[in-house]
């Protein structure tokens, strides 16, 4: 009751104490699960008479896929950035900016780049004047579009009943009018990894656009990988791995009866959505990675080296400790997601720079890794500060920014689209008068898979309403 | 269910009897004693009383009771002689004074003489008690014995309106005997204890009770010897208030001005009955009145090094005589306890010490080590070294066994103590005189001379030596026995000689010549052989009896030529054993053995290391504290905090120092200056400019490429406070926040790495009218005190929307309508109460008004001398506060949080309002839906006095970066850092000490790598008042030893060096 009280009243952090709230509560789950199994098992039986076979999840995805690869109405098919100054991200570039030049846009990808780039006709022509142009910021850890208002309940998305739930997605639940996107959007954030949260296994991460009428629209890739919380050495540790493992056993077990049925070996096999989903994890092409929230070393070291017996790839978030293992995720080649770089050591005796110089840690000791916030979608507008601490805390200034582009593309298997800039990628990025990681930089204009953003957010919104009555006032005034 | 009903009905009927018809005496030295009864009673769950009805147990007759109680006689009388010698003893008559072979004699519960040379009275029972030392029975100033049935009760009796005052509540009152807990205590040699109720926050009076058996009235010695009270939220009566450390406080000032105010309201009241109103019947006040007039100490129960200071400064502020029961953590602030004075008298703080010790932290995986703290590492280590670190600075303590987890851990604690410095004079005068003198009855208890109350320990040797036995506790002349060490040692080699009994034919076992061989392992047990005609056996069993003087043992013949077990009893006589026994086939024997050869040094001795080290192993199983015993010492700075990166020593504050060549941000009219000095001298800004002439003997420090801004100011912060909110009562601005400061925070040093140097310590937002708010600078390694901006202006918290209305109790106010209601409702009241005051002192008639702490701070706010700073979100609370001020003739001096400020910038402006707000936090709940990244710049560019502010400890440890997003916002970077220094220093009225690097302002500052604004930039030396709190190279040196230490103390307690 009290400490109830006490969470409700420190309002600075409200979201953040709700979400611990929430996450508490959602503990009772193992009690429900076994009715919730149950109810699981029966409804899907029904389903997979009705609809003779196993469904549909697989087609779904295709669909979703076909509409994304049509142009949206009314954007220019041509565009052409020039006169810019380009950091493109592009591993294989090199360290230096293209010195004025341009970026050719077709339908929405990048056709062509560089000093000398052939302008064809009928293209929409942004002489940018020096200004700089760099790939839009990834935020690999977000709830963009699934949490609107902290304290209020229903306004989340995020952390479905049940400890095991491979099968959902937050992408399709993305309110595409979210308040939240166009400040990301004005940050240079223009692609969020949103992020179920709860249980062992969450749900699938999806990719979004920042941009789109609809969250079809706006879906970069489905399914990303599987969130799976693991457990807190603060409680019945051995247990509560043990638990996640025979999770994992389950699925295989599936796997190896649907692969029996498909053979002909066994006479039928019923449908678990779950287990369904978890499939491509035994297919053994890492098409769907763990992303594990470990944050100490026991945590970080235990889910790798099950990962690694078990063949799964794997993803560390949080990794609040990896700077104390860097030999063994450089050896195991193990990329972290740091989720919040502008914070505290949660140790006292830890130096006050603990998590500011986390990453220059990682990369000194060779570790792939990545920057994320604290995944409040109200907060996504700080992303790049998140980075930012880091470089005055030892980090190179041109890692802070991959670290935001390039570096969460290549984790999550998105640098085939997005976090370069490079003949082939989706159009995404921004333009600006500096590096987007720094404080006094403004983002002027940002480009989704080529569509040039509405840059007017609500804060903005806000601003000049009530400036026109201050306006209105001063002018009474004088 | 019905047996122990049945018991307790005996039990009710038979007490009577119990003091008054024992049975005549059997007195034996041996003989079984109350505990050791009591103790077998308790566990077969009968009372103990029926024992003693039955005529099972007999103690030394107290016959000079009878004289001294009201109980009349049943049955016989009972007069068995009540005197008694020690002989042949090692008596401490004092801690510091020893006789050697003194004899103790006492009569009817007195001491009658004590001494080397004191005669044995012709009718007295003497005890021989050579080898034996005889201690003054301790005392514990601090206990609950016999308050473990309190009760809850608030609706009878003429009790105060509130729950936690329970001053009326008098231990010699509700004392009860069932599991009062005195045998541990008495184990241990207590034979005195000051015991107190523990319920609420004034508790009640502390009697000192005799650790004896029997009724209460034969107990308690003295009543109403203290009132004893807490610092800490208590949670027996729920969200009654108050509710947090703050209003704690609160409470215990508020209820000592109404204790002075309840007399002198009666006496007005019965001065003229017949036209002043009567004044509450209210016991508890009236039983707190010889508290306020210093008559009766108020013993504080504390938790923390801090909460002791809290006790001081109350002590300043009333005439009361604080008692303090400390927690352990003393030794950090040795020296404010050596340096305190308490009272008109400055007399020295009176402190009881309890023994009890931390636990060893885990540290047994790396995983576990890393989540330990250095803090609780250097605590489990220095911990035990506190009552040497308090005797070393000259500070006077007493010892109490409070807070132990059971009364065992009693003697390795304090043994520990001693180990670890404190001197074995210091250490038993802290047990036996010093509590005395502190409860005042010195005269009868705390030593062994003539006329004390023959209160003593008999002790196989000295107290303070692990091996040494409490055998007997006498509490006023009873004795209570716990342990017989046998006198008598069969050990030695007997020869054995026997001859059949009955039809045994002689021959057909060889009962003739034997040898009997016993060794002791410890007093009183035995191992031994049998052997004859070259062969040997085991004894299987053999015990000795020493009351009874029985011997018995058994043995496997077959060797020696029995067919079987053979079993031995005999009685022992001088050096001779007279035995009977059987044989196999019932074949009996007599037989006797004569000791030939006493003692068997080797092998005794051998078993004796053996046994003790188990006997060792068992006792530090049970004390936790004990275990790092024997591990190499490990030397730790003596550092402030005690805690990591904690400082030995306060910076020192160069007279003349100056910093050369940085970018300056003044933030005053001088705007920024390239290639600039800063001129500090004795602390304070003396001059800024380019090539500022160097003072001679001046600190110089080239800042070339670096910037220089004032220190920042956080407006709005929570954290080095052990309380934030007080839930207890909607309207609570005579709450402090002063009252809480804790030091030991490591936020302020992640702070101070960040540049900020001052901060505004606020109260929460569960109240419409919260607390009073504290000015403070960072200056780590200070003492709270030290802390606070003495002439920063006194400031409040007001709260507005959701907080202050969601509280979840049955509080008012549940909306906005309310929270406006119950404010204009406390101001109309602060009128209506300054009006009865002054009509009062203009006639002196009737009532005297009550002094009340509450609506004075309601004054102070209406007559600006308390700035309200009030939590907000919505514009339209913001404005109703604005109109609700404007009503009652007051400005709000700002608006905190403030989400829509911007909507209402004119009416701020026009009201005179500031804004603290923050950058961008957004929508964590409904009325933080409507943020704006731009409402400090949209404030500031109508004209509103706008800072921003954390509300966050991280976030106050980065504040430069807070308004470096204010340039994304549109804001110049000079405006962008006003928001965080000259211009938040003028919304918290300190304007006039910091937040810019003007001539006479503190000598505050923040030397950065660059531009403070950069992501790319951090904060390299943070100084406050000309002395330099932080610097990345001192940083590195303290990381460096943080590490050093914890390695050290890790692998100390790992037991691994």
């Amino acid at each position: 009751m009290m400490s109830h009280s006490t969470n409700m009243l420190s309002h600075n952090n409200g979201s953040l104490n709700n979400r611990t709230a929430m996450n508490i509560e959602k503990q009772g789950y193992a009690s429900t699960r076994f009715l919730m199994i149950m109810i699981l098992m029966a409804s899907t039986t029904l389903m997979t008479l009705l609809s003779g076979g196993f469904l549909q999840v697989s087609a779904m995805d295709t669909e979703i896929k076909a509409h994304l690869s049509e142009q949206d109405a009314g954007q220019p098919e041509r565009i052409a950035l020039t006169g810019a100054t380009i950091y493109t991200m592009d591993p294989e570039r090199g360290g230096e900016p293209i010195q004025n030049g341009t970026i050719l846009i077709e339908n929405g990808i990048i056709t062509a780049m560089g000093e000398d780039v052939e302008i064809p006709e009928d293209t929409l022509v942004e002489d940018l004047n020096g200004q700089q142009i760099y790939p839009g910021l990834i935020d690999a850890f977000s709830r963009m579009g699934i949490f609107e208002i902290g304290a209020v309940p229903m306004s989340h998305d995020i952390d479905e009943q049940g400890d095991v739930n491979p099968n959902v997605k937050p992408e399709r639940v993305v309110n595409p009018d979210s308040r939240h996107i166009p400040v990301a959007r004005s940050a240079g954030v223009l692609t969020s990894v949103v992020t179920p949260d709860g249980g062992i296994i969450a749900g699938q991460p999806g990719a979004v656009r920042m941009d789109g009428w609809t969250w079809e629209q706006m879906t970069l890739q489905s399914g990303l990988g599987l969130l799976v919380n693991w457990p807190s050495p603060r409680r019945n540790y051995s247990e509560d791995v043990r638990e996640l493992q025979n999770v994992f056993e389950d699925a295989r077990a599936y796997h190896t009866a649907k692969k029996a049925f498909e053979a002909g070996q066994a006479d039928r096999i019923d449908l678990d959505s779950r287990w369904e989903a978890m499939l491509p994890l035994f297919e053994g092409d890492g098409e769907l990675p763990l992303i594990v929230d470990a944050q100490e070393v026991r945590q970080i070291q235990d889910a790798v080296t099950w990962a690694s017996n078990e063949g799964f790839p794997i993803v560390i978030m949080g990794g609040r400790d990896a700077h104390m293992i860097t030999g063994f995720l450089k050896e195991m080649e193990v990329p972290v997601i740091i989720t919040q770089v502008l914070t505290s050591p949660s140790r006292n005796w830890e130096a006050y720079d603990a998590r500011y110089s986390l990453p220059a840690k990682l990369y000194n000791g060779g570790v792939m890794f990545a920057i994320a916030g604290d995944a409040s979608p109200e907060n996504s507008n700080r992303l790049p500060y998140e980075a930012g601490a880091s470089i005055a805390f030892g980090l190179p200034a041109d890692e802070a920014l991959k670290s935001l582009t390039i570096y969460p593309a290549q984790i999550l298997g998105l640098d085939d689209r997005v976090g370069m800039l490079k003949e082939g990628m989706e159009a995404t990025l921004m333009i600006t008068d500096g590096s987007p990681v720094e404080y006094a930089t403004r983002v002027h204009q940002t480009y989704i898979r080529g569509a040039k953003s509405d840059m007017m957010d609500n804060h903005r919104k806000l601003y000049e309403r009530y400036r026109k009555k201050v306006d209105e006032w001063q002018s009474r005034k004088d | 269910m019905k047996i122990s009903l049945l018991f307790s009905s005996l039990f009710q009927r038979l007490i009577p009897c119990l003091f008054s018809c024992q049975l005549p005496s059997q007195f034996s030295y041996q003989f079984p004693s109350h505990s050791q009864f009591s103790s077998r009673n308790r566990s077969l769950g009968i009372p103990s009383a029926l024992f003693f009805a039955l005529g099972l147990m007999v103690t030394l007759s107290s016959s000079y009771e009878a004289v001294a109680q009201t109980e009349p006689v049943n049955g016989m009388k009972v007069n068995t002689p009540s005197v008694v010698a020690f002989t042949n003893a090692t008596i401490y008559l004092s801690p510091d004074e020893v006789v050697e072979n003194g004899t103790l004699v006492i009569r009817n519960g007195k001491v009658e003489a004590a001494g080397a040379n004191v005669a044995v009275p012709a009718d007295a029972r003497v005890m021989d008690m050579s080898g034996k030392t005889i201690y003054p029975g301790l005392i514990d100033p601090f206990t609950n014995v016999g308050m473990a049935k309190q009760e809850e009760e608030t609706e009878s009796g003429a009790r105060s309106w509130n729950p936690h005052l329970r001053a009326q509540m008098s231990a010699s009152e509700i004392y009860h005997t069932e599991d009062e807990g005195i045998e541990g205590l008495r184990k241990q040699g207590f034979t005195t204890v000051l015991t107190a109720p523990d319920m609420g926050i004034f508790r009640g009076q502390a009697a000192v009770t005799a650790l004896k058996d029997g009724p209460v009235s034969s107990k308690v010695i003295r009543s109403d010897v203290a009132q004893s009270a807490t610092l800490t939220t208590s949670w027996d009566f729920g969200f009654a208030y108050p509710t947090s450390a703050i209003g704690v406080i609160a409470f215990l000032r508020q209820t000592l001005y109404d204790a002075d105010w309840y007399e002198r309201a009666w006496e007005a009241y019965l001065e003229d009955p017949a036209s002043v109103e009567r004044p509450e019947t209210n016991e508890a006040l009236e039983a707190l009145g010889s508290v306020v007039r210093g008559e009766t100490p108020l013993i504080f129960e504390t938790r923390s090094d801090e909460e002791i200071q809290r006790v001081f400064r109350l002590a300043e502020e009333f005439e009361i005589r604080p008692w303090v029961l400390g927690n352990g953590h003393e030794y950090k602030i040795a020296d404010v306890l050596a340096g305190v004075g308490v009272g008109d008298g400055r007399s020295a703080v009176e402190l009881i010490l309890p023994v009890a010790l931390p636990e060893d932290p885990d540290v047994d995986t790396p995983e576990d080590a890393l989540n330990a703290s250095l803090a609780d590492l250097r605590h489990a280590y220095l911990a035990p070294g506190n009552a040497g670190v308090l005797e070393d600075a000259g500070v006077a303590f007493s010892f109490s066994s409070f807070g132990l987890e059971k009364p065992e851990q009693f003697w390795p604690s304090a043994r520990r103590a001693v180990e670890k410095g404190v001197s074995r004079e210091g250490a038993l005068a802290a047990m036996t005189v010093r509590p005395a003198e502190l409860l005042g009855i010195s005269e009868t208890h705390g030593t062994l001379d003539e006329g004390k109350t023959a209160n003593f320990i008999i002790a196989t040797g000295d107290l303070f030596e692990k091996e040494t036995k409490l055998l007997d506790v006498w509490v006023e002349g009873e004795r209570y026995h716990l342990e017989s060490i046998p006198e008598l040692d069969l050990s030695g080699s007997w020869s054995v000689t026997g001859s059949p009994t009955g039809e045994m034919a002689a021959g057909e076992m060889a009962v003739g010549e034997m040898t009997m061989s016993l060794s002791s392992a410890s007093p009183g047990k035995y191992k031994g052989t049998v052997s004859a005609g070259g062969k040997e056996a085991d004894l299987k069993t053999v015990a000795f009896d020493e009351v009874s003087r029985r011997f018995h043992a058994t043995f496997q013949g077959d060797s020696l030529g029995f067919d079987g077990m053979v079993r031995w009893t005999a009685s022992l006589t001088g050096e001779t054993l007279r035995g009977w026994g059987e044989y196999p086939a019932q074949d009996r024997v007599e037989w006797s053995a004569e000791r030939v050869e006493a003692g068997d040094a080797d092998d005794a001795e051998d078993a004796n290391d053996s046994e003790e080290a188990e006997d060792a192993d068992t006792a530090e199983d049970a004390d936790p504290s004990t275990r790092n015993k024997t591990k190499e010492p490990v030397t730790l700075a003596n550092i402030r905090p005690a805690m990591e990166y904690g400082r030995e020593e306060q910076p020192e504050q160069p007279k003349h120092l100056l910093i050369r060549n940085a970018t300056i941000w003044t933030m005053g009219p001088q705007g920024v200056l390239e290639n600039a000095d800063l001129y500090i001298k004795d602390g304070k800004v003396e001059a800024v400019g380019q090539d500022l002439r160097e003072p001679r003997g001046a600190v110089v420090i080239d800042a070339e490429g670096k910037h220089v801004t004032p220190g920042l100011i956080d407006a709005h912060l929570h954290s080095g406070v052990d309380a934030v909110n007080e839930f207890g009562n909607a309207i609570v601005p005579e709450v402090r926040m002063a009252d809480v400061l804790n030091i030991n925070n490591i936020w302020m040093y992640r702070q101070l790495a960040g540049g900020l140097t001052t901060a505004h310590v606020m109260h929460g937002s569960a109240n419409p009218i919260g607390g009073q708010n504290v000015h403070i600078k960072m200056k780590w390694g200070a003492l709270s005190d030290e802390l606070v901006i003495e002439d920063a202006p006194g400031t409040v918290k007001f709260a507005l929307g959701e907080n202050p209305k969601r509280v979840g109790t049955d509080r008012y106010p549940d909306t906005r309508m309310g929270v406006e209601q119950i404010m204009a409702d406390r101001f109309q009241m602060a009128r209506d109460y300054r009006a009865r005051w002054n009509e009062w002192e203009r006639t002196g008639e009737g009532l005297p008004p009550r002094k009340d702490l509450r609506l004075e701070a309601l004054e102070d706010i209406l007559n600006g001398d308390l700035l309200v700073q009030s939590h907000s979100y919505r514009q339209d609370e913001i404005l109703m506060l604005m109109r609700l001020a404007e009503a009652n003739g007051f400005r709000v001096k700002a608006f905190h949080h403030g989400v829509e400020a911007f909507k209402v910038a004119p009416e701020l402006a026009e009201h005179g309002a500031g804004a603290v707000v923050w950058t961008d936090w957004s929508s964590f709940k409904i009325e933080a839906f409507d943020a704006t990244v731009y409402n400090a710049r949209l404030l500031h560019e109508a004209g509103v006095l706008t800072s921003l502010h954390s509300d966050n400890s991280q976030i106050a440890s980065r504040m430069n970066w807070e308004a470096a997003k204010m340039v994304r916002a549109g804001m110049t970077p000079v405006e962008a850092l006003s928001l965080i220094t000259s211009t938040t220093a003028k919304l918290l009225g300190v304007d006039h000490r910091v937040g810019s690097l003007e001539k006479g302002k503190d000598g505050d500052f923040v030397i950065w790598s660059g531009d403070p604004l950069s992501t790319a930039t951090k904060a390299e030396q943070t100084w406050i008042e000309g002395r330099r709190y932080f610097d990345l190279e001192e940083d590195a040196l303290r990381r460096d030893a943080v590490d050093k230490e914890r390695d050290l103390l890790i692998q100390h307690f790992l037991g691994d060096k």
